[in-house]
């Protein structure tokens, strides 16, 4: 492998708004005299246009703050990354509102007057390790939920004081996955840099301990006995809400809740087993609050997605957690075994309650030859194949497993995995849309997990290389994103095609903004960024913005799509997986490493 | 899975072919005419034709008939197809004026017809380059159609219904026609039922039947249309159903069909096109290259001189250079007298180009300030060079089209003393040869270094003392040398002896000469070639005549060969100047011989040989065969060579035809046979032959390490074929600083193509680039005095952008439509 890519600490953007009148604001903010500055020969683009600056000042080594109506930008001529030259700031992540009024300079830094108030733009050393952490610091303050992470809602936009107690996501078993899948290897990378038993190893351990159990008990929580998995769940204290199918667990058995779904489905008050015994340690995440079996309600309907996400966990846990504790290891192995047969037994497929298969999950020939189907299968058939590999990894057994691989090779489901842009194209064209506009964003993140999963557990050389073949008709969507958190699966998948982009991926750890607390950009102040409109009417940058600069999204979202707001709003505080994941396997790896200035 | 047979009712029209095109016109006329009554006639029957150019014949000539045809438009019995102004060639017209042919013609069609075109046709067209899918993607078009090469001719292509892509992605949803675009009559008509039904059943999916009457028109005849109908429900036959291209192409999405795909060019057919003609070939790349430089300065007057922009006058000359791209025009296989139509509509083009560079120059240099205060009063009145002979420089405004910086030699009609520049410093001269016989017979050559997409002022010294006779002295030897490279000629062959790139330190030569001007049979074939693929039978080498060494100054030596080969001449001038890494070869060849080719030999020898070959905005590999290959500016040797990976490329100002033997690159300069001849047989006849008589063409040597892609070749290559201009310019006071540059981007491996005002008259500005080195960029970005400002942007292999800026510096991305259709 090449040489680690050395990230090195870099001045990051920190923020924080006042009122005009406090007493933290620099009386000098409100009586500096705003002066026009002269941009005639700015050499790069600028945000706004020339003439909407009305005033500037410069901070410590030549760097130059320029305020206008759109924002502030900053201006480092001697900065050692062309992205980070011309950086800029704006409402109402940045800034209270666009309307620059003054600017002060306070060492790397500066404060900014605006009609609404002041902000303090602090310049902060940061290195990407403490970064991450103090990107997981917010999670578990603000985000987890019985260790599970996806998002929490505020009552009122950028403040995380606001937050609210409870919430949920449909898909909770995805993202928390996601997340304990980083803080494994994070607790792998100190282990192996600090020793087992350095402080900061221990506590990563219990933190991806924790994750993990948090990921593991959906494989089980449902209680079915059959393997079912539960999307998530909710204890009697939250409420619940009006979205999909949930059952109220009662003892022996749990009832399907009346929402709106439920009542479609015609499925209201129906019964299904409950009572397959949970592993006590996976219990204890909840009866530690004080909750017991009967006050779980869980999330059924469960899609690929979240089966995908779970089985790379499960490898991933395995490899690291489980092969030091044999205890975890036999859950982690029980829960494969349960859910593949489930699925073997279903015509590989997740069936519900009531007999019926789940929305998103289903894997065999009958969904693919439909049409709504035919453009999944490539993506499905790579999953399903992941699954079993995983199984037998895990188990060390071949058996049913093996065969039922066999059997789907031969029904041409490693064929299927090359497809993906051929059908998904042909699709898009069938609708009259360009084919960026109607990507499922989330899909990129499971094709790279089953893929590499599959790749790196696959021992046949021709099969490898077909998966090999398969994740390239992925890239032409993948790699505009720029994101390491798939890349390095694709390079450490196909090593000898793939080479990492030192400087790509510099910028994204750099730039990824060192909070999640989402609460809009002002992009469309913007003339720096072309817009473009497909066919369809969706809109994309011509140029990806930095991380700090854009919206803040999970993996599922398209980083170049031209909009303000959040993937989950402004009233939101979102999970650090995006840059945990990403960064943990980096580090464990070896293509990235922390340099010193 | 449905397996109807489309019947396509069409009517291949070729405008010049074996007539001209005013009877091209007037079959256009009769055929519409004739579509029309059959549609009336036939309540299912559906006409399919292409060509915008077509449609605006009618418009012009009979208006009524143009509003019968809107009308079928509407109802969509008539279907426009192939988004292009004609059925262009599609191997030699640059990606600029692809974008061009969309442009106009989708527009047009978006204006009259209220649609644009979905399929792309060129079911004549010689071969397709590998850039098609992105060309036709970003014109609007989803799908294509072709025929050449048949399966015949290139069995490795899927055989009918496959998805094309080209190298940056893009793709279109292509169909090979099995067997002709203009079936008629009963038996021509069962056979490709059956055919068609034969080929439905093995693949599982429907096929298109292409039926009426083609190549000077016609379209589908009554008796073939009622057949047809009687054939709609042939017994153990799939169903036959009237149709169009774009109903198959749209029923084929819904079809769940796992179809194979393409990713490579579309040859070869008619090889022997590249090279026929000269003549349309030369105009097309000149006028190309014109019309887009005169367009940029038009744009930059339009703004800094507030001059009202040229855009409609662009557009008449643009459709011309895209009407002279139809492709038996630009193949050269048309009749003789159809050239003299060539060289007037190209004329217009080029002098639209000219009028209009001309003054957008002079409108731009004119702001400058050239005044020197207590200097400039008393030599203002002052004309010619009396100035200059009081010892006054005059000022020489050097302007460059390209988006990158060059420096280079550039040549004023008079010799100097003296070169400076704006900033006072001494600049490298030369007083060289004029081509004139008058005076002192001498021009001047600097060395300009000109600021990307701007201009740079020089102030040149008159020097009435100079004279011809001094300018060259020494002894005569034939080697040259600058900081890239040595050059050797041979005194006995007048070939290239020695070239040795003194970076890598490769002796290209070695035991074989280079640049040997080679004579080839070409007898036995016709002004197509068709099914001749290869061109290796050599009849003879040229001889040398003469050699002299004709230069020999500070700024660049020249070295003159003169070959003979039967009643045939050919001079040659070596131009090697400082600072150049491309070796300039000025070439004259009065040719008299019937049914050869002349072409310029480069055997490097070396191992792991690689050609490359530039396409529309882009490059691609292609097999070391010998096969004749189509390109645009240049064509790359490269080979492993004293354990060192070195190529050379060959560059030309108006040739299109190459072939690579193994370590051997050969550019065809000349291919002079029948005009328009079809394996006749030849009656004793005084033909007329494509390249007899004089012609001047220019190519160039450029050396590199590395693979062609990783090298500077396109920037070389299009330096080359667009030269800066150098403006005598007088003194006056402005408000433009005497060097400036109106639009950069940072990125080396992308260049600007065109700087425009957007068709739709908003004075929206259009900037389109592409990406040269196949390699995907982030971060990119342009600035730009001309919106005072810039934008980013990322870019990905091979990829082209178009981007609009408005007036209040908004950037879109767009299409080449210009975001003007939705």
């Amino acid at each position: 492998m090449a040489e680690a890519i050395k990230l090195y600490p870099q001045l990051t953007r920190v923020v924080s708004h006042f009122k005009k009148y406090d007493l933290e604001v620099p009386k000098s903010l409100l009586e500096v005299k705003a002066k026009k500055p002269d941009l005639s020969d700015f050499p790069y683009p600028l945000p706004l246009r020339k003439k909407d600056y009305c005033c500037y000042c410069e901070s410590n080594n030549g760097v130059m703050w320029y305020g206008g109506k759109g924002g502030v930008t900053r201006y480092n001529p001697n900065a050692d990354s062309l992205t980070d030259i011309v950086m800029h700031f704006s409402a109402r992540r940045d800034l209270l509102d666009n309307n620059v009024c003054a600017l002060v300079p306070d060492k790397d830094g500066v404060w900014v007057l605006t009609d609404n108030g002041a902000t303090h733009i602090d310049m902060v050393l940061m290195s990407m390790e403490d970064k991450a952490y103090r990107l997981l610091d917010e999670t578990l303050t603000y985000v987890q939920r019985h260790s599970m992470v996806s998002q929490k809602r505020l009552s009122e936009a950028g403040n995380l004081k606001s937050i609210l107690p409870y919430g949920h996501s449909d898909n909770d078993g995805t993202f928390s996955a996601a997340y304990a899948i980083g803080e494994i290897f994070r607790y792998v990378t100190l282990k192996r840099e600090l020793g087992d038993f350095a402080e900061e190893t221990m506590e990563a351990r219990k933190i991806a301990v924790r994750a993990s159990e948090a990921t593991l008990l959906l494989m089980y929580i449902a209680g079915r006995g059959d393997g079912f998995v539960a999307r998530t769940y909710l204890t009697s204290n939250e409420p619940v809400p009006d979205d999909g199918l949930f059952y109220k667990k009662n003892g022996a058995t749990a009832s399907c809740v009346n929402t709106t779904d439920a009542r479609n489905k015609k499925v209201v008050g129906l019964e299904v087993k409950a009572d397959a015994p949970i592993p006590e340690r996976l219990r204890r995440l909840y009866t530690c609050d004080g909750f017991e079996d009967t006050d779980i309600t869980y999330k059924g309907d469960t899609s690929s997605d979240e089966i995908t996400h779970h089985y790379l966990h499960l490898l991933v846990a395995h490899e690291f957690l489980g092969r030091e504790d044999p205890e975890y290891d036999e859950l982690l192995r029980t829960a494969a075994v349960n859910t593949m047969t489930h699925i073997i037994k279903n015509n590989f497929a997740l069936r519900e309650a009531d007999g019926n298969y789940t929305t998103w999950a289903k894997w065999n020939l009958e969904y693919f030859n439909s049409p709504m189907g035919w453009a999944d299968a490539s993506l499905n058939a790579g999953q399903l194949l992941m699954y079993l590999r995983v199984t037998m990894h895990l188990t060390g057994e071949s058996g049913i497993w093996q065969k039922t691989y066999d059997e789907l090779i031969e029904k041409g489901y490693a064929d299927l995995t090359v497809k993906h842009y051929d059908r998904f194209n042909q699709v898009c064209l069938q609708g009259g849309i360009d084919f960026r506009e109607d990507i499922m964003y989330g899909d990129h993140m499971l094709a790279v997990t089953s893929l590499w999963g599959l790749i790196t557990l696959e021992p046949d050389p021709v099969l490898k290389e077909k998966f090999r073949q398969a994740f390239r008709t992925w890239r032409g969507s993948l790699a505009p994103e720029f994101n390491p958190g798939y890349d390095f699966l694709y390079f450490l998948s196909d090593p000898d095609n793939a080479k990492p982009d030192a400087d790509r991926i510099r910028t994204w750890f750099y730039r990824f903004n060192v909070s999640r607390l989402a609460a809009s950009v002002s992009l469309d102040k913007r003339r720096d960024y072309p817009v473009r409109t497909y066919r369809g009417g969706y809109k994309e940058t011509s140029a990806l913005l930095p991380g700090d600069e854009r919206f803040i999204s999970k993996y599922d979202r398209d980083p170049l799509e031209y909009k303000n707001e959040d993937s989950g709003g402004v009233f939101c505080v979102e999970s650090c997986y995006p840059y945990t994941f990403a960064y943990w396997i980096g580090r464990y790896f070896k293509f990235i490493e922390e340099g010193t200035n | 899975m449905d397996k109807t047979i489309k019947l396509v009712g069409n009517a291949h029209l070729d405008p010049i072919w074996l007539w001209r095109w005013q009877e091209g016109c007037a079959e256009v006329l009769q055929t519409f005419r004739s579509a029309l009554d059959r549609l009336k006639e036939y309540n299912d029957f559906v006409f399919t034709c292409s060509s915008a150019a077509y449609y605006k014949w009618v418009e012009e000539i009979d208006p009524q008939m143009f509003e019968e045809i809107r009308i079928m438009v509407k109802k969509g019995r008539w279907v426009p197809v192939n988004g292009w102004w004609v059925q262009p060639d599609c191997n030699m017209p640059s990606g600029e004026s692809f974008a061009r042919q969309a442009l106009y013609s989708q527009l047009y069609y978006y204006e009259k017809f209220g649609i644009t075109c979905k399929t792309g046709y060129n079911v004549d067209s010689f071969g397709h380059n590998g850039m098609l899918p992105q060309l036709l993607k970003k014109g609007g078009m989803d799908f294509y159609v072709f025929q050449r090469p048949n399966m015949n001719e290139n069995s490795e292509i899927p055989e009918n219904l496959f998805w094309w892509d080209s190298a940056d992605g893009s793709r279109v949803l292509t169909y090979r026609l099995p067997d002709g675009y203009a079936a008629n009559g009963k038996e021509s008509l069962d056979r490709r039922i059956e055919e068609m039904n034969k080929r439905a059943e093995e693949t599982g999916h429907g096929m298109m039947l292409f039926y009426g009457v083609g190549n000077h028109g016609g379209g589908p005849a009554r008796g073939d249309i009622e057949y047809l109908i009687e054939n709609l429900e042939r017994e153990g036959y799939n169903d036959l159903e009237f149709s169009s291209p774009d109903e198959y192409f749209e029923d084929i999405l819904n079809e769940f069909l796992d179809l194979p795909s393409w990713s490579d060019d579309l040859q070869h057919h008619a090889s022997g096109c590249y090279s026929a003609t000269s003549l349309i070939k030369a105009l097309n790349r000149k006028a190309e290259n014109a019309l887009a430089a005169a367009e940029k300065w038009d744009t930059v007057s339009s703004i800094v001189a507030d001059s009202k922009p040229c855009t409609e006058e662009f557009e008449k000359a643009w459709k011309k250079v895209c009407f002279n791209q139809f492709h038996d025009i630009m193949c050269g296989c048309s009749i003789m007298e159809a050239y003299e139509d060539v060289k007037e509509s190209e004329g217009y083009a080029l002098n639209i180009a000219s009028e209009s560079y001309n003054n957008a120059v002079l409108r731009i240099a004119r702001k400058i300030d050239t005044w020197i205060e207590g200097v400039s009063e008393p030599v203002f009145e002052e004309r010619h060079f009396s100035g200059a002979d009081n010892g006054f420089p005059r000022p020489v405004v050097v302007f460059n089209p390209h988006s990158y910086e060059v420096e280079l030699p550039v040549r004023t009609h008079h010799p100097s003393k003296a070169v400076t520049d704006s900033d006072g410093a001494e600049v490298l001269f030369q007083n060289v040869r004029s081509s004139r016989s008058n005076d002192n017979h001498l021009d001047t050559l600097f060395m300009a270094k000109v600021p990307a997409f701007g201009y740079a002022t020089y102030w040149l010294e008159f020097d009435n003392e100079a004279r011809a006779e001094k300018e060259l002295s020494g002894e005569q030897n034939f080697f040259m040398e600058n900081e890239y490279m040595t050059v050797e000629l041979d005194s006995q062959t007048g070939y290239i002896k020695s070239l040795v790139d003194k970076k890598s330190g490769v002796e290209y030569a070695g035991e074989n000469f280079l640049a040997i001007p080679t004579v080839i049979n070409d007898e036995t074939t016709d002004t197509w070639a068709h099914n001749v693929f290869k061109f290796h039978e050599v009849k003879g080498l040229m001889e040398l005549v003469s050699i002299e060494r004709v230069e020999n100054g500070a700024l660049r030596s020249v070295v003159r060969t003169k070959h003979k080969f039967g009643e045939s001449y050919l001079t040659q001038e070596f131009i090697l100047a400082k600072g150049q890494k491309t070796l300039r070869v000025d070439c004259k060849a009065m040719w008299q011989e019937k049914f050869t080719m002349l072409k310029f030999a480069f055997p490097t020898g070396g191992s792991e040989e690689s050609s490359t070959y530039e396409i529309p905005c882009g490059y691609i590999k292609r097999p070391c065969n010998g096969e004749e290959e189509p390109a645009l500016n240049w064509a790359d040797l490269t080979v492993t060579k004293d354990g060192k990976r070195v190529g050379l490329s060959v560059i030309s100002d108006s040739k299109y035809s190459y072939d690579c033997p193994g370590a051997e690159l050969r550019l065809t300069a000349l291919r002079n046979v029948i005009f328009a001849d079809h394996y006749s047989d030849r009656p004793a006849a005084d033909f007329n032959f494509t390249d007899e008589g004089l012609n001047r063409f220019s190519y160039g040597i450029y050396l590199h390490e590395d693979e062609a892609e990783n090298s500077d070749i396109v920037k070389q290559a299009h330096t080359f074929n667009n030269n800066v201009v150098a403006v005598p310019e007088s003194y006056h006071k402005g408000e433009l600083s005497q060097k400036e540059s109106f639009i950069y981007t940072n990125l080396d491996n992308v260049i600007i193509t065109a700087l425009k005002r957007c068709e739709d008259g908003s004075g929206d500005l259009i900037v389109r680039l592409y990406e040269t080195k196949g390699i995907e960029c982030s971060r990119g970005y342009i600035m730009s005095k001309l919106f005072d400002g810039g934008f980013w942007y990322d870019i990905g292999k091979h990829e082209i952008k178009t981007f609009r800026i408005d007036r209040e510096t908004n950037v879109s991305e767009v299409n080449f439509l210009e975001g003007i259709v939705e």
